[in-house]
């Protein structure tokens, strides 16, 4: 029997007027994953959570949070989840364990439970010291990572945290990944987003990519890798003036295995290159080099591009570009 | 607790009980925050020391006065026998319409930012994503910003009560007194929170909500006389037969209107100076059977004097709305307060709720209807089941 998955959306639609904001989203994230959402700004991962987290209903399609449907009974889901909103406040004329007291009151955590829990979720999350400090003198890490602590006060299954690592330092940003992965290692599920894939790539056991409202990649980032690596990205630097650069990419249209062609432009004693999206294994890069040379191109450098995490993110995310304006 | 634990939950309560403790999460939260430091002391001391000068003030002003009338025939001045009793009056009825006035202006500003500044702040999305009812956080802020504003109007009863020493007015009228005050802040403050629900400022929240109160208190005040006016007045200008004037309805939301109905009643030898001014404003048949030519040389016809003092019976036909010794107005004023706040408040409800979902939230959730329609075991007594539990429900 397949475990009952923790999120599972189908079709997500949310549209605010003519506006597309998530435009069909499927996710699927099982028990004890760190699933990491990754998108451009307004890619539509914050109206997805938003969703999940009940702040919003969405104009169709269906949303389950531990099976249970999140327009149908959102209070219920709520006490299955903490959120953590990508821009929030706090309030700061609360000393830090009346913050999180306040929270499991109105997560009903019975009384008795509510002091030890404050105790060990600010050690969790590194606070154990600022427990009757005023949260105004907390400074922005600081408070981040009391937003994350009141995300587990009542300890749900998943946790549902929008950018928790925007605007840290490094140092800070590296210490919200650990506390991450020591929940994970509690048990927690933990759905969280980010616009830079390597931060997440780390920690994540799955990926969606998404942009416009659409998952364009999801799985390992492993699986990512492959599928994209299975198209390589040829850099071909040439002899000669633009016009031959022109020359080699009209020559280059009539192979099948080619998709996209970038011009770089030459100039000031650069040569120019050309940069090509080529589907086809080593051999078949060799052998269209040769026939490449073969039809009269001064070809001077012939290399497969690296790619890294984040041109995997910008070569995922920029295909949906080309497509729309194709 | 261990994080990996089972969930925490306050098992099968029943609705009200969860309602209830929701409710008082957001009162302690509010309190924690708003009664910290000096800044509500202080205040408090201004507001009742700005109360024991005006009963000091009416004290020095009117005292001599009172003395120099005491035992003439009623008529001249204040028209009484007692001196005592005259200051009494005028205290009970300075400090009623100051608190009256201030009450409504108070309360309001109270109200009328706890939603906006949490929409402002950010802290609303955590708030809201609670799984507490919406109706539980509007109400939970409304008691909380109420009950500064009570705190005040309770504190002020020892001063009040001075009157009972001069004579002039009973517990009757301070019992009178509280209960409007206490429904006039409950309905304003309503109005605020209402008004903060809707707008995404508090700034245009405090406008929309004081264009509201001056609206209730001047504006109706103002239509209600033009109409009056207008309605039964005939072409020629003199007073014709009784036609229908205007609808009294216009003046149950006037906090002026109940506070004088109230202070008419003490006023038993006809309206001080003092409020004078006001009954010309909101309506002299508020001020019981006493007219304005306080005097003898002011009357006109039958329609002057004060009957009661000289020991005689009150001529039916000046028996006015309000003087036949039942409370007319300030029980409707009250009444129509407390039904304004109730609307008010079921209103924002359904504006912090997200839009699309409100009837979702109406529903008993699957705990508290002791149903379980997800196929998920044990909600008995435990919030959230683990993971694995979920895991085993599915088995």
């Amino acid at each position: 029997m397949i475990p009952l998955p923790i999120v599972e959306t189908r079709g997500l639609v949310k549209r605010y007027g003519d506006e597309l904001a998530v435009a069909g989203v499927d996710l699927v994230v099982g028990p004890g994953e760190i699933y990491g959402l990754v998108g451009p700004n307004g890619a539509g991962k914050t109206t997805t959570m938003k969703i999940l987290a009940t702040l919003l209903a969405p104009t169709s399609g269906e949303a389950y949070v531990t099976g249970i449907p999140v327009t149908a009974d959102p209070i219920e889901v709520r006490r299955r989840i903490g959120y953590m909103p990508d821009f929030y406040g706090v309030y700061d004329d609360l000393r830090v364990w009346e913050y999180l007291d306040f929270f499991a009151r109105c997560y009903s955590v019975p009384a008795n439970r509510r002091a030890t829990m404050i105790g060990e979720l600010l050690e969790i999350v590194g606070l154990g010291d600022k427990r009757d400090a005023y949260v105004e003198s907390l400074s922005r890490g600081m408070r981040q990572r009391l937003c994350l602590a009141h995300t587990l006060v009542h300890d749900p299954a998943l946790l549902i945290l929008d950018e928790p690592a925007s605007g840290l330092d490094p140092r800070a940003r590296v210490e919200m990944r650990e506390i991450l992965r020591e929940l994970r290692a509690m048990g927690k599920t933990i759905l969280v987003s980010s616009h830079i894939l390597p931060e997440l790539a780390e920690m994540c056991t799955g990926v969606a990519i998404i942009d416009h409202g659409r998952v364009l990649r999801s799985g390992t980032i492993g699986e990512i890798e492959r599928s994209l690596r299975a198209t390589a990205l040829l850099r071909v630097e040439l002899l000669g003036d633009d016009s031959a650069a022109a020359a080699l990419r009209d020559w280059l249209a009539t192979d099948p295995r080619v998709g996209d062609v970038m011009l770089l432009e030459g100039g000031n004693d650069r040569p120019p290159r050309l940069e090509i999206a080529f589907d086809g294994p080593p051999e078949a890069q060799a052998e269209l080099l040769r026939t490449m040379i073969e039809a009269g191109h001064r070809v001077t450098g012939f290399s497969q591009a690296t790619s890294d995490l984040e041109e995997i993110f910008l070569r995922v995310t920029g295909q949906t570009d080309t497509e729309e304006a194709a | 607790m261990s994080v990996t634990g089972r969930a925490h939950g306050a098992g099968r309560r029943s609705a009200v009980g969860d309602f209830g403790s929701a409710v008082w999460t957001i009162m302690v939260k509010e309190l924690r925050s708003r009664m910290r430091g000096r800044r509500a002391f202080i205040v408090l001391t201004l507001y009742l020391a700005m109360l024991a000068l005006i009963t000091y003030g009416v004290y020095v002003v009117v005292g001599p006065a009172a003395r120099a009338v005491a035992g003439q025939p009623v008529g001249i001045g204040f028209g009484s026998s007692n001196a005592s009793a005259i200051i009494g009056q005028w205290i009970f009825s300075a400090l009623s319409i100051f608190q009256v006035v201030l009450v409504s202006m108070i309360a309001p500003a109270f109200t009328a930012g706890q939603i906006s500044l949490e929409r402002e702040k950010q802290t609303l999305d955590l708030l809201i994503s609670t799984p507490m009812r919406p109706g539980a956080i509007i109400i939970g802020k409304l008691l909380t910003a109420l009950a500064f504003v009570v705190l005040m109007v309770v504190a002020a009863i020892p001063i009040t009560a001075i009157v009972l020493m001069y004579g002039g007015a009973s517990i009757d009228d301070i019992v009178r007194q509280q209960l409007l005050l206490l429904s006039v802040a409950i309905g304003f403050g309503a109005v605020g929170i209402f008004a903060s629900a809707l707008m995404r400022r508090t700034q245009a929240a405090t406008v929309v909500t004081y264009g509201a109160v001056l609206v209730l208190t001047l504006g109706s005040a103002m239509t209600f006389a033009f109409w009056d006016e207008v309605a039964t007045r005939s072409e020629s200008g003199f007073v014709t037969q009784p036609r229908d004037g205007a609808p009294e309805a216009l003046r149950y939301l006037n906090p002026m209107v109940g506070m004088l109905d109230i202070v008419s009643r003490v006023e038993t030898t006809g309206p001080t100076r003092f409020t004078q001014a006001l009954y010309q404003l909101f309506g002299e048949d508020l001020a019981g059977g006493g007219q304005f030519g306080i005097g003898v040389g002011g009357c006109d016809g039958f329609d002057c004097g004060d009957f009661r003092d000289l020991g005689q019976p009150v001529p039916p036909e000046v028996v006015l709305v309000g003087d036949d010794g039942s409370d007319y107005w300030w029980p409707r004023v009250s009444i129509s307060f407390l039904v304004v706040a109730a609307i008010l408040t079921a209103a924002s409800m359904g504006l912090v709720v997200p839009p699309g979902m409100r009837w979702a939230f109406r529903r008993r959730s699957a705990r508290l209807r002791g149903a379980d329609p997800y196929g998920i075991e044990d909600p008995e007594t435990e919030g959230s089941p683990r993971i694995e539990e979920l895991v085993e429900g599915e088995r």
